[in-house]
C-alpha cells in the first residue's frame, strides 16, 4: 500500500512538472497567439512581394535597442492612397479613424535580465534575416530561432564576438 | 538538514504548484505602437534636455534624461558655471516633485471653513475669473509672497504688482539676509560676493554651512575640493568656528566650538592679535580705525565670553595672518542671532585687515551679467513679512497671493503671522503642493512643475549666468504655468497693465527678453539659431569674469552682544536649529528620496530628533532614544534623543524640515517642527529672524522613541541590534 502511495506521489509530481513545463515553454517561446494578431498582417505581402525594406517600418532597429513596431501613421502613408479594400485593411482604417493604436501581440521577447540591442548588431553588418529568418516568405511572423542563451552564445562563438557575461547581462 | 526523499518530493510539488499561481505572469504581451509618431522620440533612445534646477535658489544647470516622453534622471550640466556638472541630492530628487502623487492636479476652490482642508475642483475659466474679479474688487489691496524667482518671471511679477499698486515680497526662509546687510554696509554693494574658496590657502569659517546649505552648496563644495586637492603644492587649511559640529565642521581640519552669539567677539579677538603683532596689509589712514575697533575689549574678556582659550585665539590669529591667501567667511549659525549683521561685519573686518578684497583667494565682486532685461530677485527680510500684519489689520491690504512660499510653516507661531491669513479677505495660492499656507487658501490655481514649464534664472554673485529652462515633459496634470496666468489676468484687467504686459503667453515673453539680450550679445546671428543654441547649452554665460573694485570699507563701531529670550536659570540650554541638504526648511519633506537621505552626522532618516551632548544627558539621566520634551518660553516639542558629542554641553540642537501638518503623504505628521519653539526675535540691522536666540530646557517623558538610524544599531534599521541572525535567537 505504502509503496503504491509513493509511486502515486511521484507520478503526480511528474505530471505536475510536465504541465508546468508546458505552460512555461508556452510563455517563454511565445507559441501561442501567433495567429491572433488584431489584424492579419502579412510579411510575405509587404516585405516579399512589395519589397519594402525592413527598416521602413521597423525604424528603431538601426538606431535603438528596440526594433519597434511601426506607428499606425506609417501604415497609412500607403494605405491612405489605396482604393482597393479588404476586410483586414478595413480594420486598419477603423483604427486610424478612431485614432487608436493597434494592440499587436508580442511574439519576440527576451527576459528583463538580458540586454540586447538591434542597433549594435545591424551596425556590425548582420542582416535581419540572419536571426529572424526569411520573413519575406512568411504570411505571419513565426519564430525563426529560439532566442535562448545557447543560441546567442553559439552565434557569438561563430563570429568571434565577446562571450563575457556582462556583454548581455547588465 | 536531514532531507528525506519524500520530503524532497513534497517540497518539489508545492514549489511547482506555487509557480502556477499568477504573479509570475505580467510581462508585456502587447506591442502598442504610436498612432502618429513623435519626431523626437526613438523608443529606447534617451533625449537629454538642458534646463535650470529650481529646487533651491542657487540656479544650477541641469540635464534631464527623457525617454519616450518621460523624465527619468536629472544630472548636473557640465557646461554651467555654477555647478559644472555636479548636482546635489535635492536636484536629483526633483523627479519626485514632478511625479509626486500629492501634487495639486487642477484648480481648486475652498469649501467649508478656512483651513478645514475641503476643496472642490473648478474649471480654469472659473478660477481665473474669480481671481481677477477679486483683484478688481480690492484695488491696491494685493500682496504677493513669492519665492525669489530671478529672471523673466520676476520681471512679470514686479510689473504686474506695480501696475495694480500691490506689494511684492520675495521671501526666502533660508536666505542669508544678514550676510546681504553686512556686505552692503562693509562694501556698499548690494550683491553677494564670490568667496574665492578655491584659491584660498587658509579658510576661517564662522558658522557657515557652505558644504550643506549655504548660498550655493554645490558651487562652494566644488571650490572646497579645489582648495583641498586642486593644487599640486598646497592643501588649503580649513577651520570651522561654531557651537555645533555641523557636516561642514566635520570636514574641517579643526573645529572651534564657542558660546553661541559670540562669533563677532571672537573675530574681534583674532583681529586684535593680528593688529598687535603687526602682520597687516593696511593703508596708512586705515590703521587708526582698526585700532579703535579692536581696542574696545581685552583679549582675556573675549576668551572668557566666547569660552575659546586665549592660546587658541592667538593661534588662529597667527595662522590666519601668516597664510598666503587667508579668507574669513561668516554666516549660518553666526548670523542667526540678534547681532548677526554686526557679527558678519566683524568677520568682514578680518578680511580687510589682511587685505584680501579683490585678491585671488579672497572676497571678490564679479561684474554682473549686463544687458539682460530682467533682474535678479532681491529677497526681503522676515521683518518685512511680519510688518504685513499691520497693513492687513488696518485693511490697507486684503488680498493675499502665494507663490511657492509657505510662511505659516517657516515662520514661528510666536510671530503670529497667521493673523495675516485670518484677516485677508481672499487668499490665492499658485503652489503645486498643498503645503500649510496653501491649505488656508480660498482659491488654488496650481502652477506647472518647473520641469514642465519655461523659465530662466539669473545667477548673481560669483558666477553671473542666465540659465534657460525648457519644458522637458508634457504637463502631467491640469495645471497652468503661473506666468501665463498673470499675463491672462493682465489682459482681462486691461488698460495700462495690458500695455505693459502685452504678451499672450509666458513663452513669448521669455523669448522676447532673450531676443533683446541675444541681439546685443551675438549680433548678426539670427535669433532662431541663437535661441536654439542657448536652449541646447542651458543658458548664457561668459567664460571670463571681470572683477569690479569696491571702495567703501566701514568697520562696525563696536561688537554687539547677542540677545537671548528665556531666563538662563529656567531655560539653561541654547537652541540650534539646522537645515539639512535634503529637507531644507521643509521644502524637501515630501520627496521620499530626501527623507531617506541620512543625516550625515547621526544617520537618522525619516524623522526628527534632539541632539544632546552625552555628558549633559548623563547629568539628566537621559537614555539614548528616550523621548524628551524641549520647552521654550513659546512652545514645546517632543522627539527622541540622539547622543551627539559634537554639541557643546550647553546646547540642544534639532533638525528643521519635519513636522508638517499638510504637504502630502510623505511629509504630513512626520516628526516635529522645532520652529514653534522660537521667539519672535530678529536681527536688528537686517530684520532676519534670529533662529539661535531662544533658550530652552528639557524634560524627560520616560517614553522610548524609535528613531530610524541607518548605520547604527537600533530598531527599524537594516542591521539588527547585535548583529545576530534571527535563527540564533
Amino acid at each position: 500500500m505504502r509503496k503504491w502511495t509513493g509511486a502515486l506521489i511521484a507520478l503526480v509530481v511528474i505530471i505536475t512538472a510536465l504541465i508546468i513545463g508546458f505552460f512555461y515553454s508556452q510563455g517563454s517561446a511565445d507559441l501561442r497567439g501567433q495567429d491572433r494578431q488584431p489584424l492579419a498582417f502579412s510579411h510575405q505581402r509587404h516585405a516579399g512581394q512589395l519589397q519594402i525594406n525592413c527598416l521602413f517600418c521597423h525604424r528603431g532597429a538601426n538606431v535603438s535597442t528596440a526594433a519597434s513596431v511601426p506607428p499606425v501613421y506609417i501604415c497609412m502613408t500607403c494605405h491612405r492612397a489605396l482604393k482597393e479594400q479588404t476586410p483586414e485593411t478595413q480594420k486598419l482604417l477603423t483604427y486610424w479613424n478612431n485614432k487608436e493604436p493597434i494592440p499587436w501581440i508580442r511574439l519576440q521577447r527576451l527576459p528583463d535580465f538580458v540586454r540586447f540591442t538591434h542597433e549594435m548588431h545591424l551596425a556590425a553588418g548582420f542582416k535581419c534575416t540572419e536571426c529572424h529568418g526569411q520573413v519575406a516568405q512568411m504570411t505571419s511572423t513565426p519564430r525563426a530561432a529560439t532566442f535562448e542563451m545557447g543560441w546567442c552564445i553559439s552565434c557569438h562563438q561563430r563570429n568571434g564576438a565577446s562571450k563575457d557575461c556582462f556583454t548581455c547581462h547588465y | 538538514m536531514d532531507l528525506k526523499r519524500r520530503d524532497f518530493l513534497k517540497v518539489l510539488g508545492v514549489t511547482a504548484a506555487g509557480s502556477l499561481l499568477p504573479g509570475c505572469a505580467g510581462e508585456t504581451k502587447k506591442l502598442i505602437p504610436y498612432v502618429i509618431p513623435d519626431e523626437e522620440i526613438i523608443p529606447g533612445v534617451a533625449d537629454w534636455y538642458a534646463s535650470v534646477c529650481r529646487e533651491c535658489d542657487a540656479g544650477c544647470g541641469i540635464l534631464v534624461r527623457v525617454m519616450e516622453g518621460r523624465a527619468k534622471k536629472v544630472e548636473g550640466n557640465p557646461a554651467h558655471p555654477v555647478n559644472r556638472g555636479k548636482l546635489c541630492a535635492k536636484g536629483q530628487a526633483s523627479l519626485q516633485g514632478l511625479y509626486n502623487p500629492d501634487r495639486i492636479q487642477e484648480p481648486l476652490q475652498r469649501e467649508g471653513a478656512r483651513g478645514e482642508g475641503r476643496f472642490r475642483p473648478i474649471s480654469w475659466e472659473d478660477g481665473i475669473s474669480r481671481w481677477v474679479s477679486t483683484l478688481e474688487k480690492y484695488p491696491g489691496g494685493a500682496v504677493m509672497i513669492s519665492r525669489p524667482v530671478p529672471g523673466t518671471l520676476s520681471r512679470l511679477f514686479s510689473t504686474f504688482m506695480k501696475e495694480i499698486s500691490g506689494r511684492l515680497l520675495f521671501y526666502d526662509p533660508s536666505g542669508e539676509g544678514t550676510l546681504q546687510a553686512a556686505n552692503r554696509r562693509s562694501f556698499g554693494v548690494d550683491r553677494f560676493p564670490e568667496y574665492d574658496i578655491a584659491n584660498a590657502t587658509y579658510l576661517l569659517s564662522f558658522g557657515t554651512p557652505f558644504l550643506s546649505d549655504w548660498l550655493s552648496p554645490v558651487h562652494y563644495g566644488l571650490a572646497y575640493g579645489e582648495m583641498r586637492q586642486g593644487r599640486p603644492a598646497v592643501r588649503g587649511r580649513f577651520v570651522q568656528i561654531e557651537p555645533r559640529l555641523s557636516m561642514t565642521a566635520a570636514s574641517a581640519d579643526r573645529w572651534v566650538p564657542l558660546r553661541p552669539g559670540t562669533e563677532g567677539l571672537l573675530a574681534l579677538g583674532i583681529g586684535q592679535v593680528i593688529l598687535k603683532e603687526g602682520r597687516v596689509r593696511l593703508a596708512q589712514g586705515d590703521r587708526s580705525r582698526f585700532e579703535k575697533l579692536y581696542g574696545t575689549v581685552s583679549l582675556d574678556q573675549i576668551a572668557a565670553k566666547t569660552e575659546v582659550p586665549r592660546e587658541e585665539i592667538i593661534r588662529l590669529a597667527r595662522e590666519f595672518s601668516e597664510a598666503a591667501a587667508p579668507l574669513a567667511i561668516g554666516g549660518g549659525t553666526a548670523s542667526s542671532q540678534t547681532n548677526g549683521t554686526n557679527t558678519l561685519m566683524a568677520v568682514n573686518a578680518l578680511n580687510l585687515l589682511v587685505g584680501n578684497l579683490g585678491e585671488s583667494g579672497g572676497i571678490r565682486f564679479i561684474e554682473p551679467l549686463q544687458g539682460f532685461p530682467a533682474a535678479a530677485a532681491t529677497p526681503v527680510s522676515d521683518q518685512a513679512l511680519l510688518n504685513l500684519k499691520d497693513s492687513f489689520k488696518n485693511k490697507k491690504r486684503s488680498l493675499l497671493m502665494l507663490y511657492q512660499s509657505n510662511p505659516l510653516y517657516t515662520l514661528p507661531p510666536s510671530t503670529h503671522f497667521g493673523e495675516v491669513f485670518d484677516q485677508a479677505a481672499f487668499t490665492v495660492s499658485f503652489s503645486s503642493f498643498m503645503d500649510e499656507s496653501t491649505a488656508m487658501a480660498d482659491l488654488i490655481l496650481p502652477d506647472h512643475f518647473f520641469l514642465e514649464a519655461w523659465g530662466d534664472f539669473l545667477s548673481d554673485g560669483g558666477t553671473p549666468a542666465a540659465g534657460l529652462g525648457q519644458p522637458v515633459v508634457i504637463p502631467r496634470n491640469n495645471t497652468r504655468p503661473v506666468g501665463d496666468l498673470f499675463l491672462s489676468a493682465a489682459k482681462r484687467i486691461g488698460g495700462n497693465i495690458e500695455k505693459q504686459l502685452p504678451w499672450t503667453d509666458f513663452r513669448t515673453m521669455l523669448e522676447d527678453q532673450w531676443k533683446t539680450f541675444l541681439a546685443r550679445e551675438v549680433p548678426g546671428q539670427p535669433f532662431e539659431i541663437a535661441w536654439i543654441e542657448r536652449l541646447q547649452q542651458g543658458g548664457w554665460w561668459k567664460p571670463e569674469q571681470r572683477l569690479i573694485s569696491v571702495s567703501r570699507r566701514p568697520l562696525p563701531e563696536s561688537i554687539e552682544s547677542a540677545q537671548f529670550e528665556g531666563d538662563e536659570k529656567q531655560f539653561p540650554f541654547y537652541l540650534t536649529l539646522f537645515e539639512s541638504m535634503g529637507l531644507q526648511r521643509g521644502e524637501g519633506a515630501n520627496r521620499p528620496w530626501l527623507q531617506e537621505l541620512p543625516d550625515p552626522a547621526t544617520t537618522v532618516v525619516w524623522g526628527s530628533w534632539v541632539e544632546i551632548n552625552p555628558r549633559t544627558a548623563r547629568q539628566y539621566g537621559i537614555q539614548e532614544r528616550e523621548i524628551v520634551r524641549v520647552i521654550s518660553p513659546y512652545g514645546e516639542v517632543e522627539a527622541p534623543v540622539i547622543f551627539f558629542p559634537g554639541n557643546r554641553p550647553d546646547l540642544i540642537s534639532m533638525p528643521l524640515g519635519q513636522g508638517h501638518t499638510a504637504y502630502g503623504r510623505y511629509a504630513k505628521g512626520r516628526g516635529v517642527n522645532p520652529v514653534i519653539l522660537l521667539a519672535p526675535l530678529v536681527d536688528r540691522d537686517s530684520g532676519t529672524l534670529a533662529m539661535g536666540a531662544t533658550r530652552v530646557r528639557i524634560e524627560r517623558t520616560g517614553r522610548r522613541g524609535k528613531p530610524v538610524l541607518v548605520d547604527q544599531t537600533g530598531e527599524g534599521t537594516r542591521r539588527s541590534p547585535e548583529g545576530r541572525r534571527r535563527s540564533e535567537t
